[in-house]
């Protein structure tokens, strides 16, 4: 777990906070409630329909896997109800110094290839604009695009383009092609977003899950300025 | 071509349309060397020697205030002394006394200031105090400079070497350079093989004059027709951008600092993957700058960039005298994104009734160990309206091997192998401004620079 650190007024955006964000950019965010007692994760569950995932909700605890903070594939609203609880007991040995929002309950993303879109905001080059092919990829070659906005549809489509695994988004031994136009429009959408907030110093949508058609943002982080 | 023809008009003349405010440092009338020297081994003495030596035909002027001679020139004593008429000055002295020597030059009316003196910004506080005096100077008295801390400047078409080594073969390829020694052997490469450049600066410190003045510069000058550049870093991004864009000459920059930041921990995977490198990468790339990672691949790149023919497509056909030559171009071309097609079959029926029988009738080509200016004339030919681009490599000590090619023809020339013979026809084949690359690696590599951008690179 790691936070900003002191005298750097930086903060991590609530998620829900975050994907309200993204959803005032027309960007297709998955479908959330945030949930404060067990019977409301239940009830959240049962209305987006299940499977679930259920995550915590703190602006201290931007790594939420690291610390036990997610459980992914609740298969029941009874199930997500016991999953509230056990979220907030692995919390609980550091409970005083943690504020916990609540518990997000997000609908599971039907599987597709897992994507990352970014923007970091450097002092010298001003916004920088990342796309990347998700999970191992980015962590392992770290195979990835930027560019400096303002940025045109054609240019984010370029950008996937020039990515190695590039191909395993055009229809790889079968697979089917991913929606390359609604990926480019996260890009697109996420250098605006940098334009018109300069309080936000870096985003990161990881995954956005690509599908045949569109693609739906599955976890947002996103550090604003105070 | 205007800018075949070396003409270069004083920044004052009649018949100079365009003006610019960097051309008292390009296109001096006169020049003085405050801090020349009568000792050989110092740069006082080196850069007034260069420039006495290299044909300018303006005046240069020593100043000094200790010596009544140096090289057989009259010293002027100070500055305020100088005659009228001198545009640049090109500054050896110790770093204290610099700032009031730049304010003394904009109090004589010179134009532009190389100071080649170190001791500022690169030295500590002390030295970058003294570097925000000498802006301070140049400021208030208008006057352009050039460094501190540089090898100095060398424009070839106007007579005008205030730098060192004395280098004065004429070209159009334009050298910038943040060190001043990569950039120095970029130009005795190119003057080696005569092949020459339009410009060469070193911007030192840049403490005014910077990368973004220079190629707002270089894009007007009308010798320069392609711009390599040694940067460690770009000193102002947002004017960068602007110039860059605007600048219709193609660019190739070799960067360095590529892997020595160290990563920041982080917490989001954009910001740990976001290092400077990636982002200059980003920007060059948006500019159509061509980013190159060695010395050999800048000046390769320039050359190609400067003198090559755009291409119409991809099909290339390599003409060789060598088998291994015409394999190794052959792998580098696939590697490269090149079509190494089949010789049409009428075209290969024909090329048999031309040339002797041992001769490989494919692509590559092999006109094997015996082939002859003539032969490879007769295969050029023969084949030229049926491929975009051809590789013709001289693998031998061949004979008028320059009187094959044709300036601005789809031709990538690579001679090897052919010892002073290949010397002599390469300085020919320079000077009819044809470019010659020393192995099909480097030659292939450099053609495939004119593909990048999707071909539409400027």
């Amino acid at each position: 777990m790691t936070t900003p650190p002191a005298g750097d007024r930086t903060r991590w955006l609530p998620e829900p906070e975050a994907l309200h964000l993204l959803a005032d950019y027309n960007l297709p965010v998955i479908a959330h409630r945030l949930a404060a007692t067990p019977e409301e994760a239940a009830q959240a569950a049962r209305n987006l329909g299940c499977p679930v995932v259920l995550k915590v909700v703190s602006p201290e605890i931007p790594h939420k896997s690291d610390v036990g903070g997610v459980r992914l594939n609740v298969a029941t609203p009874e199930e997500a109800a016991a999953a509230f609880t056990t979220i907030l007991d692995r919390l609980t040995p550091h409970p005083s110094r943690l504020t916990i929002q609540g518990i997000l309950v997000a609908k599971m993303a039907a599987p597709g290839t897992e994507v990352i879109v970014g923007m970091v905001r450097d002092p010298q080059f001003g916004p920088a604009v990342m796309v990347g092919l998700g999970g191992i990829f980015v962590e392992l070659y770290k195979d990835v695009a930027f560019r400096l906005p303002p940025l045109s549809p054609g240019e984010a489509r370029a950008m996937l383009g020039e990515l190695k695994a590039a191909p395993l988004l055009t229809g790889y031994r079968g697979q089917p092609p991913r929606d390359l136009d609604a990926l480019a429009a996260c890009a697109c959408a996420v250098a605006r977003i940098a334009a018109e907030h300069p309080g936000i110093q870096e985003i990161d949508l990881n995954p956005i899950i690509a599908h045949e058609q569109g693609c739906m943002i599955v976890d947002a982080k996103i550090l604003v300025h105070e | 071509m205007l800018h075949r023809a070396g003409v270069v008009l004083a920044a004052d003349h009649p018949l100079r349309i365009m003006s610019h405010p960097l051309d008292s440092i390009f296109c001096p009338r006169s020049v003085a060397v405050i801090g020349a020297s009568n000792a050989p081994e110092k740069y006082g003495y080196i850069i007034l020697k260069n420039l006495l030596e290299a044909g300018f035909a303006g005046s240069v002027y020593p100043v000094n205030p200790k010596a009544t001679e140096i090289l057989g020139r009259p010293c002027t004593r100070s500055i305020a002394d100088l005659p009228p008429g001198v545009d640049l000055a090109v500054i050896i002295i110790p770093a204290r006394a610099v700032p009031q020597a730049v304010a003394d030059c904009g109090q004589r009316g010179i134009k532009a200031a190389i100071i080649i003196s170190g001791g500022f910004a690169e030295s500590g506080e002390a030295g970058a105090a003294l570097q925000r005096e000498v802006v301070e100077a140049a400021r208030r008295s208008g006057v352009r400079v050039v460094g501190p801390n540089c090898q100095g400047v060398n424009n070839p078409h106007h007579g005008l070497c205030a730098s060192w080594p004395l280098l004065t073969e004429q070209g159009e390829i334009a050298v910038i350079s943040q060190s001043g020694t990569v950039g120095a052997a970029l130009m005795d490469w190119a003057s080696q093989e005569r092949l020459g450049c339009s410009a060469f600066v070193s911007l030192g410190n840049r403490c005014d004059v910077d990368e973004t003045d220079l190629i707002d510069y270089l894009a007007q000058d009308a010798n320069t027709r392609a711009i390599a550049a040694y940067l460690e870093g770009v000193k102002d991004l947002a004017r960068f951008r602007e110039v860059v864009s605007r600048c219709g000459k193609p660019i190739v920059i070799l960067k360095s600092g590529r892997t020595v930041e160290g990563r920041r921990a982080a917490e989001s995977h954009t910001r740990s993957l976001a290092g400077r490198d990636e982002l200059y990468t980003a920007l060059f790339r948006q500019l159509r700058i061509h980013r190159v990672d060695s010395l050999e691949d800048l000046y390769d790149a320039a050359k190609a960039l400067a003198y090559l023919p755009k291409p119409g497509g991809r099909r290339i056909l390599t003409i060789t005298s060598s088998g291994g030559s015409g394999i190794l171009a052959t792998d580098w071309a696939e590697w490269s994104g090149l079509q190494v097609a089949a010789l049409p079959g009428p075209v290969a029926e024909t090329l048999r009734g031309l040339l002797p029988t041992h001769c490989i009738v494919a692509n590559p080509l092999d006109l094997t160990g015996d082939g002859t200016a003539a032969l490879y004339r007769k295969v050029v030919e023969a084949t030229a309206p049926h491929f975009d681009y051809q590789v013709i490599i001289f693998g031998d000590p061949i004979l008028q091997a320059a009187d094959v090619v044709t300036p601005g023809a789809p031709q990538l020339v690579i001679f090897l192998g052919g010892a002073e013979v290949e010397r002599q026809e390469r300085a020919r084949m320079h000077q009819k401004k044809v470019p010659v690359f020393p192995t099909p690696e480097r030659g292939v590599r450099a053609l495939a620079r004119l593909f990048a951008f999707n071909g539409v690179a400027a």
